[in-house]
């Protein structure tokens, strides 16, 4: 079943009096528990593509609808809630609250979603049992390893049960050890039904993919199909 | 389940208030002056008010003072300076032809030293006739008062106030006692009963009443006199109109002759009283609403920082799915929380202050003042949190997440 539907989208910005194409005439499908990692140098607009399969920006033009609704006629609250319920954000920085422990962190998603406490609490310490992080749930991140954060990170964006999980360079900042775990952790997920978007330079990052797109100038340029 | 986002923003609002304690505290100063200003002076207010209400009724609302000038007054000196003196006389005069005087009593007052055994003060004293008792709202509270022939025969008797009593006798029965009064023995025969401080400024509780017969002989014939004319209250305004008459015939004056005496009421005292409280109220809602104004601005800028500080977080938690709306509650939560709490930590020093107020003259703080103090602050932060909050609510997340 098609989840994401991209058709002629274009994303264009003005700077300076000068017209730049960051998208430049996407097509793209994308399917239930597909493994899809974009690839692109920097400038090429995967960024901006991201952002645009995340509900965080809207095309200038084109028609996208994320599980058959149409989301470029939606307004900042449809599209937060979108964001909530539909999308799990992993960034390269991580990006956790630093004052809040880690199961706070991955509670606040459910408190915007208007969930009961008894069932935000015990959905936050089973989202962080499942990334192996039960033992350290009322850490704060600058008591956790970098690789520890990020597993705090998946298991925010996995606890409300998302039909995609956006990650951006999940492995940027971490070294090659826990870059890995992380690594094997997305697999996993994926082996379970989930469908994961990973945004990579490295192709030792994108050979866990199943599908790999390049972008170019807000093109794409390929589109391959991996078979293990 | 608003109510849950409400929680989780009042919480991060704690949290971020209590991070930067020192930043909070002076960011709440300007509140905290304006809550505890509009207290304290609603506190005083009050206080006077209760003091007030007991020295008037201690003056008597149904009495007229006679005497050679106004209390308040603004005649020139010179104009007044030349009155003839009340006379003893006037009591019987007004008698005869007053309908309305239920009650006359001529004060003459000086200062004298008391002694009992070897204990000695000084104090008021004050003589009068039978009457007095009548244009005063204290009671005897022990013996008796002395009567017309004590006073005519000039007996050495004494009625005194309680505090005297306290302080020559303690727990002993004063009545039949012997004290001397600038060294002439006067035979206590009453104590009135306690009565605290006229306008919290000094007690009327040390004093020593005698007849004017005694009093006259042995102190001045000469020196100050007022009348003392109970009237009935409902015909206030009847009885003035005939004293004044009564008086002006007494006086001998002409019809185009101005008054050479002064009625007095404490109505008087009540209009110099409104202005007081005008002059009070007013310095204090000043200052409230200038500190309310310099405090808002000042949480206002301090808001316009934390947003800009937290762009990053606003980011991520609109990528986590807050709306403009939620993003807006917070951060205006947390306005309301600084105010908040600088509301109540105003109210709590007031109430120390109050306390301490209150050993000097009985105040208390009062309490819808007190929950008004704390509504207006949390109108500040509203106020003065808005358009951060806004600007928080409007951010772009992609470029807020990008935000270093």
């Amino acid at each position: 079943m098609t989840l994401i539907s991209l058709k002629d989208i274009y994303k264009i910005y003005n700077v300076g009096g000068e017209e730049v194409r960051a998208l430049d005439g996407i097509d793209l499908a994308i399917r239930e528990n597909e493994y899809l990692a974009i690839m692109g140098p920097s400038g090429s607009g995967k960024s901006t593509l991201m952002n645009m399969i995340g509900c965080l920006d809207t095309p200038t033009s084109g028609i996208y609808e994320f599980e058959g609704e149409m989301v470029q006629v939606m307004d900042d609250a449809q599209l937060a809630s979108i964001r909530n319920r539909k999308i799990g954000f992993v960034f390269q920085t991580f990006n956790l609250l630093p004052k809040a422990t880690a199961h706070h962190n991955v509670e606040i998603p459910l408190v915007y979603a208007n969930i009961r406490k008894e069932e935000r609490l015990k959905m936050a310490s089973d989202a962080l049992e499942s990334v192996g992080l039960a033992d350290r749930m009322h850490h704060k991140p600058n008591e956790l390893s970098g690789g520890q954060r990020q597993r705090v990170a998946i298991a925010r964006a996995l606890v409300n049960n998302p039909s995609i999980l956006l990650a951006d360079e999940p492995t940027g900042n971490l070294d090659s050890r826990s870059g890995y775990e992380i690594m094997e952790i997305l697999d996993l997920l994926h082996k379970k039904g989930n469908t994961i978007i990973l945004v990579t330079h490295e192709d030792d990052i994108a050979k866990h993919a199943h599908r790999i797109i390049r972008l170019f100038d807000g093109k794409i340029t390929e589109d391959i199909e991996q078979s293990f | 389940m608003i109510f849950s986002l409400f929680i989780e923003n009042f919480r991060i609002s704690l949290s971020a208030v209590f991070a930067n304690k020192t930043r909070s505290l002076l960011t709440a100063l300007g509140i905290i002056i304006g809550v505890l200003s509009v207290t304290l002076m609603g506190t005083l207010i009050s206080g006077l008010d209760r003091s007030f209400e007991g020295s008037m009724s201690w003056l008597g609302k149904d009495i007229l003072h006679i005497s050679r000038y106004e209390w308040f007054s603004d005649m020139e000196w010179w104009e007044v300076k030349n009155r003839p003196r009340l006379l003893p006389e006037y009591v019987e005069k007004i008698r005869e032809r007053s309908e309305y005087a239920l009650a006359i009593a001529p004060v003459m007052q000086r200062g004298a030293s008391l002694a009992y055994e070897e204990k000695e003060t000084r104090t008021e004293i004050f003589g009068t006739n039978e009457e007095y008792m009548e244009t005063i709202s204290t009671n005897i509270g022990k013996g008796r008062f002395f009567t017309s022939s004590e006073d005519r025969s000039g007996s050495r008797v004494t009625v005194i106030g309680d505090g005297i009593k306290e302080a020559f006798f303690g727990e002993q029965d004063p009545i039949g006692q012997y004290i001397k009064i600038d060294n002439i023995k006067f035979r206590v025969i009453g104590v009135l009963e306690k009565q605290g401080k006229f306008l919290g400024l000094f007690s009327v509780d040390n004093q020593a009443i005698l007849p004017l017969g005694a009093y006259k002989r042995i102190f001045s014939r000469r020196g100050w006199m007022r009348l003392s004319v109970k009237v009935p209250e409902e015909k206030m305004e009847d009885s003035v109109d005939e004293i004044l008459s009564v008086m002006r015939h007494i006086r001998g004056l002409k019809p185009n002759e101005k008054n050479d005496f002064a009625i007095n009421q404490t109505k008087a005292f009540e209009s110099q009283y409104n202005t007081l409280k005008i002059a009070i109220g007013g310095t204090g809602f000043f200052i409230t609403m200038l500190s309310l104004i310099v405090g808002g601005i000042g949480i206002m800028n301090i808001m316009f920082v934390t947003v800009k500080e937290r762009t990053k977080e606003i980011g991520v938690r609109k990528a986590i799915g807050a709306t403009n709306g939620m993003i807006l509650g917070q951060f205006l939560m947390e306005a309301v929380t600084i105010c908040l709490i600088a509301g109540l930590v105003g109210l709590f020093f007031a109430y120390i202050s109050s306390l301490f107020i209150n050993k000097f003259f009985p105040s208390t703080l009062p309490i819808g003042l007190s929950i008004f103090s704390i509504v207006m602050s949390m109108v500040v932060g509203i106020v003065s949190g808005f358009i951060p909050a806004y600007k928080a609510s409007k951010l772009d997340p992609i470029d807020s997440l990008r935000y270093e």
